[in-house]
Order: C-alpha cells, then structure tokens, then sequence
C-alpha cells in the first residue's frame, strides 16, 4: 500500500493502481473517456489531465500509477483550464443533438460538458460528418452514428482485449478516422452490444433499445442474468412496468464489466406474459379461479396418494428450492428433479481477464445441486414425466426448454397436471391446473452461479394480475399441506433458513449479500469445515 | 572555432564523384576505415568519442546522441535494436535523400559502427515510402556491404554480428516520430506511444532501441576516423559543432543542400549560399528548421543558424531545413498550407491534436475565403495554447501550434487586415466530409 | 532529351482480386521478409507492398489473404493499411500522378501544375480518367523541397517540374 494526497484528502491504496482510481478512492471523480477499468490504459482522449507537485507539466491520470508520497491536484485553475479546453475540442466537431441522442442521460460528454466544461464553445466551423456511417447497422444488435464518435477506441479494445474477436477498428487516420469492421462485414460477435455499453457517447447505441425510452426515466434493479449458470451480474431497466433492457453490473469476480448478447436480449421475454390469474380445469375446460381454489386443488393432487412427480426448476431462486427440498425432498411421498438443459456455452470475463464459462442455460443450476436436488437431461426428465401414473407438479412451465414442446404435452397426456407458469404452452393447454408465475423482475431472491457465488436478484416489478412468485407459491402449498413454513413469508426469512440449515450456505447474511457482489459458497462451506 | 564562410565537405565529400555511390569509390575515399578502427576499441570507447564530439541529433530534437545511447541498460538479457530514421517527412527537409544519394555507404558505416557501439545486432532503416528509388540504392549498398565483409556474421573477424533490413514505411509524416516508427516497424498504425517508457529502455519488440537520424548516423564514422575534438572544433560552439546539411528551398535562386559548419548566419545561408532572394522581390520571412518550427520574420536573418541561437530567437532548428518566403507571400495562406499539412498528417489517437488541427484548418480556410470573424484570432491562439506544450501524447501538437502562434506573433496584420475586409458568415450549412479511404490522398 | 523513365503499373480487376492466393515467387519473398523480425505482424507492411507491386492495389480479397498469411485478424490488416496513404484501397490508374503541394512546392508553383492536371485531365485530386490511364493526387511533401516543385508518378520523381515539362512527361509516358 502507497499513500497519496488528492485534493487534501489522504488515501491509501494498492501499488500500481493509477490516479483516477486512487482518486475515486478518495472520494475524488476525475472525468475520463478513453481510459476504462477493464480495458488497456491508452491515454487518448487527455480528459483526465491532473497536476502533480514537483511535475511541470500537467499528467494524465489514467496512464500515472501512484507513488509513495504523491500529492495530486485536480481541481487547481490549470487542470480545470485543460479539461476545459480538451471539451471543447470534443464538442468542436461533435453534433449537438442530444434532444434526440439515444444516449442522452448516459453520455459522458453532456455530463462532463455541464461539469467541467465551458457554457459555448468557440465553434462557428462546421462540425465533421460521416455520410453512411450516421445510422448505420454495425451488426445485428450495434447502431453506429459516427459523427459522434470521440475516438476513444475503448470499443476497439473491446474486441481485442475482452471478446478477443478483434473485428473492430480503426480506419483512415486523424479527423477522418472512423470505426469499422472489416470491409463492412456485419459486427456479430457473442458479446457485440459491450461495445455499446463501452462507448462513453452515443455513437455506438444498442439497436434493441434505441429510443424506447430516454434513459433517466428509466428505473434500474439489480440483478442476475437468467441466461446461463454463470449468472453475470446485471441491472435491469425497465418502466411503467415495461422491462426494456439488461446491462452488466460490474463484479470483478463474474463478469468484470461484461454480458453476453445471449443473456442481454433476454429482457424482452421478461414482458410477455399469458396467465394472470390460476386456471383450474372444469367441464368447460381451463377456467380462471382463485388462488384459494387453486391451492386447494393443489393440495388435493398431492394426497391423492400415489406418489406426486415434481419437476422442480434451475431458474428458481435457492430461497424456492429450499422450500421445494422441505416440501417434497424432505418428505416421502414425493419424487423430484431438476432438468437441466446444456443448451450452448455462454461465457464471459470477468476482471482479471479470464473466461468464466456456463455450464448449462439455467441461472442456479447450481444451487439446485448444493440443495441435494437430482439433475436430469432431456431423456432424463421425459422418462420422469413418462414413468408413472399419480399427479405430476411442474415448478415452472419454463424451466427446460422441452418442457414447451408437444411432446412434453403428449408425455402427459391422461395424468393430472399442475404447472405454475407464464406462458401458454402445450403442456399447459393439457394441465389440469395452471398457478400464474411471476417473471424474473417480479420475484426476489438468491441465485448461486457456477463459480459458486451467491448473488442476490431484486425485484423490481410487483407480479402483474394475481401471479406469485413460486417461493410464494411453495410457501402456500407447505403451510396446506402441514409443512411447517418459516414466518413472515418472504424470500429474506426462507434464504435465513436455508444458511442455518444447508452447509454450503452457511453464515452468509442476507445483508452482506445486498451489499457484496456475490459471497463465494465454496469458501463459506471450508470455513464452516 | 570557426563558423561560416566555406569549409571541405564532409558528409558530402563524395559528390560529384564518379559511382560515388559505389563501395569501390567509397573504399577509394577510406570507407570504412573508421569501422576497422572502431571495432578494436570497446564499444564504451565508441560511445564515449560520440559523446565527447557534442554530436546532436539531426532529425529534429537536438538531443546529444551520445547520451542518447547511455540511456541504453547495458545488463538487460534482451536484444537491443538501432533504428535508423530516414522518414524524412518534414516539410522543408530533404538532407537525408541527399545522403543517400551520393554516398550511401557513409550512412551504412555509422549504423555498423553505432549498433556496435549499443551492443545491437539488428538494425532497421526506417524509410518513408514515397523513396522507392532511395530503397532500393540502401538494399544494393547494403549488399555490396555485405558481400565485401562488413556487414553478417563475424564482419571483419572481429566476432561482431549485425544485419541490416530496410523497412518502407507508406506514407505517413507522423512515422518520423520515434515511436510511431516503432509501431510501424512492428505492423500496426503509426501512432505514437505514451512515454515513459522510452524507446531507450522499451522500443521496437518490447526491446531497448535507439532510433537515430540518417544524417547523425553520417557523423559518426567521421568522429571515429578523426576524433571527438576534431568535430567539436566544426562550428560555433561544442554545444553545437560539427559538419550540418542545409536544406534550402522556397523562394532563393539556388535551393538545396548546402554542407555547412554548425553556426552560419541565416543571411550567409540565403545570400551566398542559397544565392539571395528571386529578382524584385525581398526576403519577408523564413522557416528556420523544417515547417514545425516558428516563423521568423526577415530581421531575425543575422543569427547564426545553430540550435541554441535558433531557440533563443524564439524559433527551432529542427532539421535545418530551411524554407525561405519572399515578400510575395499571404502569410495567412502559407499558415493555411500548414495546417492542410498538419492537420492531413495527425494521427489522430489525441484529441487537442486531432481536433485542434482540423479546426484551426477550419478557421483558416474561413478567413481565406473573406468569411473572417474578429474573435478567430483568439480562437487560434487557443489553440495553439491548449495543443501543445504537454498537452498531446506526441511532439505532433507542438509543431502546428509553433507555426499557428508565430505567424499570428509575427504577421497578425495580414489576418487583421482579412477579418476587417470580410463579408457576414454565410447561412450554415454543413458539409459532407468526403470519407477518406485508403486510396487517394487528401486532395487539396 | 526524354524525361518520362516511369512505366506503367498494372492494376488485377477487381474480379481477379476476389480471392488470392500468393505464388511460390511471392511466398519466398514472404518468407525473406518474415526473417528479418521477430514477429509476423511486422513484416505487415513489407508484404502490403509485395501485394501492392504484384497487383497494383490492395482489395478486400488481397487483405484477407495477408491476414491470414501472418495470422492476423482482418479488421487489423485494414486499420493498419486505411492508416497509410500509400496503399491503394481501390483501383488506381495506370499512373500516379501525386503532386506535391505543401508549403516549398506550393512557393514554387505547384498549384500551377495541379490546374495544369486538372485541365488537361479533366478530373479532381482523388479521381481517376475514364480511360483507367491516369490517377490525380494532391500529396503532402515528398522530401524533396529543394528541387520543387516536385510530382511523383508511380515510383519515380520528376523534380523542378515546369507546365511545359508536365505537358512533355504526359506526352512522353508510354
Ligand atoms: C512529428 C514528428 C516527426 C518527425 N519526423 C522525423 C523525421 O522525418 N526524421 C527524423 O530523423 N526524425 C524525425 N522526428 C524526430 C524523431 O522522433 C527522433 O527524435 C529522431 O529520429 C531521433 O534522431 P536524432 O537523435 O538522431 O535526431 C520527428 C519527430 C516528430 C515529433
Ligand atoms: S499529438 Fe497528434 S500525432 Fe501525436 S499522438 Fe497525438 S494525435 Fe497523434
Ligand atoms: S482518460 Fe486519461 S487520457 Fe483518456
Ligand atoms: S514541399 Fe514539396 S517536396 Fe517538400
């Protein structure tokens, strides 16, 4: 550790870290554009000047590590001159559209340029245009507006350093330089929005989201990617009840600053949803019930008296799991797995620069594992569905992608079937009772990521029409069916239960965990020996 | 010391000469010699006579190039590589073509001599792409080099190994700076790197570098063969002595390059050399070293053209490449022809340099074409202000904000009397860059 | 007494360009040049310029197949190659006529042979004649400002050029 003075205050912080971190340790923000915590250090754009006693001349944070003793400076007349005038070089050619910048809210230029900037620009000229390139398909998921690029390369580096797919670059030299893949081919790699995400203006803009909505309206929760079993920490935006994208979160140990394409447009499904209210079938067919009703008929399926089937769910939090493990792994009369689909690998990096790699398409694969849960394939689970005759509970009409098939349905075909889920499938059109499941954004709860971190998902949306989440749902059947069920029923009281009762989990707190980006198990289970 | 008048040529001995650049002829004038002599003292003794001679850099900086190699660790367990720059890419600057015309092996020789001298054992010729034909004479003298001995493997029996490749470069002013070159040599975009660390200790392959001017490698057989006192005699002072190129051009009856002690007036350089100024016309200003460096007006003709006193007139000596203007010159457009130059030439990875150029073309082009604004002035100064002096990653910055300060220092007039003659802006309109490829050059 | 020693460079169609592969003359070129550094990516340049003699310019086809002889990713390849003016990204004439026109050329009346070029040729700085036989190009200095003003046609530099020296090159190249 090295102690430095910013701005009067003293830090101490690691060897080797730059000034822009040792400041922000400070509690000291030094406007930066090129420079990125998980990219290579570049020092470009020259946003980040700062002064340093006993140098002449004015340094880049971003490319100067610490030393012992360090007295900086960011805030004396000269550095506010500098960074004054290195805006308005930027804005000298940089359009002024942010009324109708998709990046509006969320562009370092607006934000430093009303910080630290100077009101006018001394700009008459006209400002530098790239015909072609100013609404321009990057690739699939990549809008490029090029008369808004900075030059910073950070999307650059992106693919060179992080997706290691190198197929961006810069072309031509000087002001006419401009972003592009080779001989315009189209920018698809696994993790092409990062570059979006990467671009501190709006020149490279998520085409998914391009102008849902202007993005300080937007609220943001925090939460865990559904897409795969390394579970990358993310925010999910949404509005007036409307999930309108996902963006990474940084986690140093998961997923550094990055997600991938696959996980990302997951968002959009968040919205649909077909059953709001239970459905119980009658001489009519499927008609809508209550919730009493429902639970009732639920119970009434699992004491018929052959032994009940349950298909627990990989996406459901370790809070659901551990009441799906009292309800029914705990108790004879129950048989219960997990399908688990491989589906492709999804990977990411995290800080440190190494892959972290899924191990199947399911956010808590591994919880369910550490739960005690049995795992089952695509064979596995139809063998399941198609070994016996007594009632079969479905955990989440969702949580394997067969599951959606006509074969799932036809595997049922004459047994009575309850299924809690979102979506209309053939499965549920044959179900004798369909529970309305909350989406991901409406349910709250712990997820456990194959690296072994235990990540907590925010719920940032009330389940819409009579849905619940199905710990909430679980939490209902035990209490029909004389389980005893912790109290107050929410997903902080069961995961407590949980921590005091499966050794993986042991000693976490809810607290650290909505404070801590993710509290490894494996540790948590050598420290409780 | 002597400075001015005529003296025996040195770095241009040979021309004129039959085949001067042959190695027969070479050898016939004592060609490397200086090599044999080298390679029995230690390579410190070589460091240390290049060093003693006061020899600074010719390529534009100035920096002592003994001292320059002192900076080389000497314990390091990696290769080490001298980089000989004939980028050449200055504005006003053409003395290294003429070494490379007439006496190619000079060059050759004190790459061997100086690589010995760092302990390097490969070393490139960095040579702008626009001389194909200067190429192609450096591979042949290289060749005839190696054939005679002194160049491979065991070059003279002295157990020193060195191999010497040419590598164009395609056209980029920018690649003249040291470690743009470095990034050129190694395949990538010639834009400069962020020092520390510098080439010295982290160059071309992640391995110590020298990067050396072709007309200071030139030198260097020259002090071998007759000893640091006999250079540091050459010129004005030891602190600018030696033999230096003149390169001549603009308006003078005889432009080119003149070989000349360190330290000649300005005045001796453009009316005897250079033989004064076109028929009815007056010296008006003159670009002392290459166009990075500030304009000076016609008074500043007396001082001798030597590092220190270029400096203490508020100018460069750069490369010493002169450019001389006549009293025909719009000074507002020969700053516009610039920055079409600088701005043409930028790397652009730093943003004062990339934008700040294209500005100040902008603004230039402006008042040009009668549309001047009476805040313009200062906008340009600004400019120049905020891209330079530290501010950019590369030197690149400085050398258009010198021109866009000294020309507004010296002939402020001439913008004063555009602005005061112009018309109301014209509606905006704003227009389409034309996106440049690779083809093709920036149009003017 | 003749002035034009420059000859024509021949320039591969784009249809030829599509797909490349390099000949046993070039790869022992390649080879040489891989030699002489440590790294393939730095005989990048070199083998731009094999490419560029072969050809006469560098299309997508050519850069795909440099990048990966020397293993390197293709975007790369055509950021290095956009970042140099002398490559050629798109077929030029059978000359290039590059006239200096900084500031020492400028002085001594490049604009005179630009105009001169643009008359004659009946294109701008950047285009091509229609007859596919001449390349106009304005060019920053050539490093030869003491013999201005100066025109480089392909590879060869005519010096202290005149518009009556210019008409005569022009006549003269064959
Ligand atoms: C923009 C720029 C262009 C340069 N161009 C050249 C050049 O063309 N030739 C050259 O020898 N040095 C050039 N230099 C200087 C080199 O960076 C370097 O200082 C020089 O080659 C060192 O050699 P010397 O010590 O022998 O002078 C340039 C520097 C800058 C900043
Ligand atoms: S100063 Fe200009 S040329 Fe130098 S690194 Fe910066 S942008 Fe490039
Ligand atoms: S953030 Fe430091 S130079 Fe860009
Ligand atoms: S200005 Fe034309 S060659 Fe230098």
């Amino acid at each position: 550790m090295v102690t430095v003075t910013i701005d009067g205050h003293e830090v101490q912080v690691a060897e080797g870290v730059n000034l822009v971190e040792a400041a922000r340790a400070a509690g000291v923000e030094i406007p930066t554009y090129c420079y990125h915590p998980g990219l290579r250090v570049v020092g470009q754009c020259r946003v980040c000047f700062v002064e340093v006693e006993g140098m002449p001349r004015l340094v880049t944070a971003c490319s100067t590590p610490v030393k012992d003793g360090m007295v900086v400076n960011t805030a004396s007349d000269r550095v506010r001159e500098a960074r004054q005038a290195v805006l308005e070089f930027l804005l000298a050619n940089h359009p002024l559209d942010c009324p109708v910048c998709d990046q509006a809210g969320e562009c370092y230029l607006q934000d430093y340029s009303v910080e630290f900037g100077t009101d006018s620009t001394h700009m008459v000229d006209d400002r530098r245009r790239f015909p072609g390139r100013e609404r321009n398909e990057l690739g699939p998921h990549v809008i490029q507006n090029q008369n808004r690029c900075i030059h910073c390369t950070r999307c650059i580096r992106f693919t060179q350093e992080i997706s290691e797919t190198w197929d961006l670059t810069m072309k031509s030299r000087g002001n006419h330089a401009y972003i592009g893949t080779f001989d315009g081919e189209p920018l698809d790699n696994p993790w092409s929005a990062c570059v979006a995400d990467v671009c501190p203006v709006g020149a490279l803009t998520v085409k998914e989201f391009r102008f849902r909505a202007r993005v300080w309206h937007l609220d943001e929760t925090p939460s865990v990617c559904p897409g795969c079993s390394v579970g990358c920490t993310i925010d999910i935006g949404h509005l007036e009840g409307i999930v309108h994208r996902f963006t990474p979160r940084e986690n140093p140990e998961i997923n550094g600053w990055w997600m991938c394409d696959f996980g990302r447009f997951l968002a959009e499904d968040l919205n649909g949803r077909d059953f709001e209210v239970p459905r119980l079938r009658g001489e009519r067919g499927l008609q809508d019930t209550g919730w009493q009703e429902a639970m009732a008929a639920l119970t009434e399926l699992a004491e018929v008296g052959s032994p009940l089937r349950v298909v627990a769910s990989a996406n459901a939090t370790n809070e659901a799991l551990y009441l799906a493990k009292r309800l029914f792994l705990d108790r004879p009369g129950a048989e219960v797995v997990v399908p688990v689909h491989r589906g492709e690998e999804h990977r990411v990096k995290n800080a440190q620069r190494q892959w972290v790699a899924g191990a199947d398409e399911h956010p808590n694969s591994t919880g369910a594992r550490l739960m005690g849960f049995t795992t089952v394939d695509t064979e596995g689970l139809e063998a399941f569905l198609r070994g016996g005759r007594g009632p079969i509970l479905i955990l989440d009409g969702g949580a394997h992608p067969w599951l959606l098939s006509q074969e799932a349905a036809r595997a049922v075909t004459g047994q009575k079937v309850a299924v809690a889920a979102r979506k209309a499938s053939p499965l549920t059109g044959a179900a004798y009772l369909v529970l309305p499941l909350a989406s991901w954004i409406e349910t709250e709860g712990t997820l456990t990521s194959s690296t072994g971190r235990v990540q907590l998902a925010r719920r940032g949306l009330f389940p819409r029409g009579q849905a619940k989440p199905a710990w909430e749902i679980l939490a209902l059947a035990g209490r029909q069916l004389g389980v005893e069920v912790p109290t107050p029923l929410t997903p902080r009281t069961f995961f407590e239960a949980m921590a005091a009762e499966v050794p993986p989990f042991a000693a976490m707190t809810w607290r650290r965990l909505a404070t801590e980006p993710g509290i490894p198990v494996l540790e948590e289970v050598a420290h409780v020996g | 010391m002597t400075a001015g008048g005529a003296m025996k040529p040195i770095l241009l001995r040979a021309r004129g000469e039959d085949k001067s650049r042959s190695i027969s002829t070479y050898l016939r004038m004592g060609g490397y010699g200086a090599l044999k002599k080298a390679l029995i003292m230690d390579p410190a003794g070589v460091r240390k006579e290049v060093k003693d001679s006061g020899l600074r850099g010719r390529g534009g900086a100035g920096f002592p190039t003994g001292v320059k190699w002192g900076f080389v660790p000497q314990d390091l367990p990696k290769p080490k590589y001298l980089i000989c720059n004939a980028d050449e890419s200055e504005p006003g600057t053409f003395k290294d073509r003429a070494i490379i015309h007439t006496d190619p092996h000079m060059l050759i020789e004190g790459i061997i001599i100086s690589s010995y001298a760092i302990d390097a054992h490969v070393a490139y010729i960095y040579i702008r792409g626009e001389f194909w034909e200067e190429a192609r004479i450096l591979e042949k003298a290289i060749a005839e080099a190696r054939r005679k001995g002194y160049l491979g493997t065991n070059i003279l029996r002295t157990g020193f190994d060195l191999e010497i490749h040419v590598h164009r470069g395609a056209g980029a002013y920018i690649c003249g700076e040291e470690t743009a070159l470095i990034e050129s040599i190694e395949g990538k975009r010639g834009q400069p790197r962020l020092k520390p660390p510098f080439p010295a200790v982290v160059g071309v392959f992640g391995c110590p570098t020298v990067v050396n001017n072709v007309e200071t490698l030139a030198c260097v057989p020259h002090i071998i063969e007759h000893g640091a006192a006999w250079f540091a005699a050459i010129g004005r002072n030891e602190r600018n002595s030696g033999p230096k190129l003149y390169g001549i051009s603009g308006h003078v009856r005889r432009p080119g390059v003149y070989e000349l002690p360190m330290g000649v007036t300005f005045r001796e350089l453009i009316y005897e050399h250079a033989g004064g100024i076109r028929e009815g016309h007056e010296l008006k200003a003159f670009i002392p070293g290459g166009s990075s460096c500030p304009v000076l007006p016609a008074d500043f003709v007396d001082i001798p053209a030597d590092f220190d006193s270029v400096a203490e007139a508020g100018s460069m000596f750069g490369s010493g490449g002169l450019i001389v203007m006549d009293d025909s010159v719009d000074m507002v457009w020969a700053l516009e022809n610039l920055m079409t130059f600088y701005s043409h030439e930028s790397c652009g990875q730093c943003t004062p340099c990339r934008e700040g150029s294209d500005w100040a073309l902008d603004i230039l082009r402006r008042i040009r074409r009668g549309y001047g604004r009476p805040e313009d002035l200062e906008t340009l100064e600004r400019i120049s202000r905020y891209a330079s002096q530290g501010m950019t990653i590369c030197p690149l910055g400085d050398a258009f904000c010198g021109p866009i300060s000294s020309f507004l220092k010296h002939f402020r007039n001439e913008f004063e009397d555009y602005i005061a003659k112009a018309k109301p802006l014209p509606p905006r309109t704003t227009p389409v860059l034309p996106v440049r490829s690779g083809r093709g050059r920036f149009g003017i | 007494m003749s002035l034009a020693r420059t000859q024509p460079l021949t320039i591969a169609p784009p249809e030829e360009l599509l797909e490349v592969s390099f000949d046993d003359g070039m790869e022992e070129i390649i080879e040489e040049h891989l030699r002489h550094y440590p790294t393939r990516q730095a005989a990048l340049l070199p083998v731009l310029w094999l490419c560029q003699e072969r050809w006469g310019w560098l299309s997508a086809g050519v850069l795909r197949a440099v990048a990966r002889r020397l293993e390197l990713a293709p975007a790369f390849v055509e950021g290095v190659v956009t970042f140099y003016t002398m490559y050629q990204t798109a077929p030029p004439g059978k000359y290039l006529l590059q006239v200096c026109t900084t500031l020492s050329c400028a002085l001594c009346g490049a604009s005179g042979l630009l105009e001169r070029l643009k008359e004659k040729l009946g294109i701008d700085p950047g285009e091509t004649t229609p007859d596919g036989r001449f390349t106009l190009l304005g060019v920053q200095c050539l490093g030869a400002c003491g013999e201005a003003p100066v025109i480089q046609v392909n590879n060869d530099y005519y010096t202290d050029m005149t518009t009556e020296k210019l008409d005569q090159l022009l006549d003269e190249l064959p």
